[in-house]
């Protein structure tokens, strides 16, 4: 029993680090009906931007969430107004390709620069943990999961509070309406796409400072992760990211448990296909673009 | 239908044998130049292999490989318009019924590989009947999943597949159920492949169910208004194309003789087919030949002469091919020879925000 | 009866867009559905092609039950349609797209070259025989709704449903299109006409029917719905129906 306590527990954590990772993927999805298959990719570089800064400068991994965030905000932007939005209109695999190609350019720079093996950010509080009962919680995975947690009702604070975020909204709804109301939608996609990309770099920052990461494994899984959090929690809906992150973090988790050999890499496909064709607009949240025609 | 009225709508019903008369009679060289140019690129291939050394062989099978691969992924991908990011199941469907039946149950390869297309097509069926109601996004990401979902059954199936540690097909002396055709063999093998799947997908693209595909690509809706089944349509679609693939996927496990699920269920084959039916020209028979063609040769130059670049150039050539020639090279060129105008910037401004 | 509709319905949410209608159609009839927008015109013949599931009641179309049936299967039972917002297939030419509906419809062709020939001739009939090799974007309006006439003809339909085939035509090409509709139905094709525009409908039509927020309102000769004060109101608003009362 108590060892179900703890891969739940353990689940819950590893799912708040998963939700961050999808909040920005969902984002990017729900306002512009992207894929960004590159979104693995940005959380890495965040992750080898905050440990380049912990190894040389000595900054704690929590310290330079900001720089990280910024710096992949800018990064993310340039790619929205350069790239992205020069083929936004044009058939879905086309996006999926470009953001494809953009993701192996980004990993190989990566791995030429700092070699495929795996790092970590060392910190000294990551791995002391406290015991609830017979459940031992990590302080660095409590604190990472707390943070993906203030991060996804700070943004979705933003996108329903501020002028920036309704902005974001109504170009996701209907961009033509939107332009015709003076929205910028260039500026848009490239705001919404930078702050996705911040949101990667903070999930690829708190993943390193927990776990390890390698430019050739890690950017996949959380591509996939995102994409199977995001159909569960519904497009575009921020707190359904969160919780389908959590859902998805205890299911691997539990489920890693119970299953014997590789079958736990199964799960998540279950869940997603099992979810596209019961509710495609999300088991959990209704989502929030659903009425939009896919194009 | 009553038969008065000035409309003339009343078709004639005549026998097929006047049918086949009558397309005896319409064969011109202007409307078979496409079967003769096959005809001769298979003679022309052949030629070549007389003059090239083993190691370049075996590196054109792989080329010819690719072609079948993306013709396969065009009927579901680029005719039917249903982006399957799954593919590679096939392949890797493929090529384990194959592996599997020459291993372990000593099946001659000739009786494997109908078994492996026989396999590719229930899988088509059975993924095809639920998955196929999704649209875009979701459809691709759905069989993204089901390929991994196939690729962790091979992995746990131990007993069968041999699991993560591989299987290896029995492939000299007496153990073995077919002679290994070697690289020789292997080149002719994937050249009648490649024309194969080339004839195949021509002949499907002029016949009815080659405009039934395009319909239901274009609107669903107006399709199924006009009679066409188009729950059948993707259906057989998407096992025509898994069929094909699945038919690869056989022959190049007996080529590998030894490989493991993530080789044959690699989500990177996919995007390949992918990248090569959409750079050279999705929806037509010229676009996945020259985007398998180019991009394999380019792809093994690359390994070869650039070894620790050859991923980063390859991924910043997609991006700009993606960017440039958003609808392949081969539509890009046909439509730019139409209208005189082969700025590739007038390209850009049709896609972008 | 080539149509019969019984006490059809369906629902969206909690609104009813069509509600217990009823009516049928005998063989080489034409009959007009009019009513003001949102009165459930398209949704009616949504739910009788197959392209919308009735919420209930029954579709019979030459005496057997075809309701919920899918829409290709409905085709095949010598049923077509066009409609509103024109649905072309935009890859292919004028003429290919009309050979699509000759290839899969009632009547099938079994060669693309049969099928080929059928769409040449119904080019012809409708008049848009010189753009046969264009792309069906640079179609005018009025050519863009003689493709979608050509396509749901090309399946040698023994029922058509034409949903507003005439709006946003000019004077001309409104009598063009209702000499038109007067030939296909003395070939034999029985003719449901739904029209936002009256004067138009009243010209083709044998019978009409109005439909008022899903249901219908009235039904009768040309004269005698035109006469009915109800239709009357619900089209023109109370005060045109007193005034006219007053006179």
């Amino acid at each position: 029993m108590s060892q179900f306590l703890q891969a739940a527990a353990y689940g819950l954590v590893q799912g708040g680090l998963l939700a961050l990772v999808a909040v920005g993927f969902s984002l990017v999805w729900g306002v512009m009906n992207v894929i960004n298959l590159s979104h693995g990719a940005l959380a890495v570089a965040g992750a080898y931007l905050a440990w380049q800064l912990n190894i040389h400068l000595g900054v704690d991994p929590f310290v330079a969430i900001p720089v990280v965030a910024v710096a992949l905000f800018v990064f993310g932007y340039v790619i929205q107004r350069g790239l992205i939005n020069l083929v936004i209109n044009a058939p879905i695999f086309l996006t999926l390709l470009l953001t494809f190609g953009l993701s192996l350019v980004i990993l190989n720079l990566l791995q030429l620069f700092f070699t495929a093996d795996d790092r970590t950010i060392d910190t000294a509080y990551a791995s002391q943990s406290f015991a609830i009962g017979a459940v031992f919680i990590p302080y660095g995975r409590l604190a990472a999961c707390l943070l993906a947690v203030i991060i996804t009702f700070a943004l979705a604070a933003l996108m329903t509070r501020t002028r920036l975020g309704r902005a974001i909204g109504a170009t996701g709804m209907d961009r033509g309406a939107a332009r015709l109301m003076g929205i910028r939608a260039r500026h848009v996609y490239a705001v919404t796409f930078g702050i996705s990309a911040a949101l990667a770099g903070i999930a690829g920052t708190m993943i390193a400072t927990v776990g390890s990461f390698n430019p050739t494994t890690t950017p996949g899984q959380l591509t996939l992760d995102a994409f199977v959090i995001s159909v569960l929690g519904g497009l575009g809906n921020m707190y359904g990211a969160l919780v389908g992150g959590l859902v998805l973090g205890v299911a691997e988790s539990v489920g890693g448990l119970v299953l014997t050999g590789t079958w736990v890499n199964a799960i998540a496909m279950v869940v997603l296909i099992v979810t596209l064709l019961i509710r495609p607009s999300g088991l959990i949240g209704k989502a929030q673009y659903g009425g939009r025609v896919e194009v | 239908m009553s038969s008065r009225g000035p409309l003339g709508l009343e078709a004639q019903r005549r026998p097929w044998t006047d049918l086949v008369g009558a397309w005896v009679r319409t064969r011109t060289l202007r409307n078979s130049w496409g079967a003769l140019a096959l005809a001769a690129g298979f003679v022309a291939m052949l030629g070549v292999q007389q003059v090239v050394e083993p190691g370049t062989q075996r590196l054109l099978a792989t080329v010819f490989m690719f072609v079948a691969l993306a013709q396969g992924w065009n009927v579901i991908g680029g005719f039917t318009g249903y982006a399957s990011f799954g593919q590679v199941a096939f392949f890797g469907i493929g090529a384990y019924t194959a592996a599997v039946l020459m291993t372990n149950y000593r099946v001659s390869f000739w009786l494997a590989m109908p078994a492996a297309i026989v396999a590719g097509v229930l899988f088509a069926v059975v993924i095809g009947v639920p998955l196929l109601r999704l649209r875009g996004h979701y459809f691709a990401i759905a069989t993204l999943g089901a390929a991994e979902g196939a690729r962790e059954v091979v992995n746990n199936l131990t007993p069968i597949t041999g699991g993560g540690i591989g299987i290896t097909v029995p492939t000299f002396g007496a153990e073995a159920p077919t002679a290994y055709f070697g690289k020789p063999g292997f080149y002719i093998a994937f050249l009648l492949i490649a024309i194969l799947s080339i004839a195949l997908c021509a002949l499907l693209a002029r016949s009815r169910f080659g405009y039934a595909m395009v319909a239901v690509h274009e609107d669903e809706a107006a399709a199924a208004a006009v009679g066409i089944n188009t729950t059948a349509v993707k259906v057989v679609a998407f096992a025509v194309s898994g069929a094909i693939v699945a038919c690869a996927g056989a022959f190049y496990a007996f080529q590998q003789i030894q490989f493991y699920p993530e080789n044959v269920f690699d989500a990177g084959i996919t995007v390949l087919m992918v990248i090569m039916v959409v750079i050279g020209g999705s929806g037509s028979i010229l676009g996945p030949i020259a985007g398998a063609v180019g991009l394999e040769l380019l792809s093994q130059y690359l390994r070869i002469n650039l070894g620790l670049y050859n991923q980063l150039i390859f991924g910043a050539i997609i991006v700009v091919v993606v960017v440039f020639f958003p609808q392949g090279v081969v539509n890009f060129f046909a439509d730019a020879i139409k209208e005189r105008r082969f700025s590739p910037l007038d390209n850009i401004r049709r896609y972008r925000l | 009866m080539i149509l019969e509709v019984r006490n059809l319905a369906r629902r969206f949410g909690g609104v009813w867009a069509v509600r217990d209608v009823s009516f049928s159609v005998a063989e080489g009839e034409v009959l007009g559905i009019i009513g003001p927008n949102g009165a459930g015109k398209t949704t009616l013949i949504n739910l009788i092609t197959g392209h919308l599931r009735p919420s209930g009641g029954q579709v019979l179309i030459g005496g057997s039950d075809v309701t919920g049936r899918r829409p290709w299967v409905i085709a095949h039972d010598g049923v077509a349609r066009t409609f509103q917002i024109v649905k072309p297939f935009r890859g292919l030419t004028v003429r290919e797209n009309v050979a699509i509906g000759a290839m899969h419809g009632n009547h099938r062709d079994r060669t693309v070259a049969e099928a080929l020939a059928t769409a040449d001739r119904l080019l012809e009939l409708v008049g848009i025989a010189p753009r046969a090799n264009a792309a069906p974007s640079e179609l005018s309006v009025a050519d863009a709704r003689r493709l979608e006439l050509a396509k749901a003809l090309a399946g040698r339909p023994r029922l058509l449903f034409l949903d507003e085939v005439m709006a946003g035509l000019r004077q001309s090409e409104i009598e063009a299109a209702v000499g038109l509709i007067h030939d296909l139905r003395d070939s034999g094709i029985t003719i449901v006409a739904v029209e936002h525009v009256m004067r138009a409908i009243v010209s083709i039509s044998d019978r009409i029917l109005v439909l008022h927020q899903g249901s219908i309102l009235a039904s009768g000769t040309p004269g005698e719905v035109l006469a009915n004060e109800r239709v009357i109101e619900a089209y023109l608003g109370h005060r045109f129906a007193r005034r006219r009362s007053s006179n």
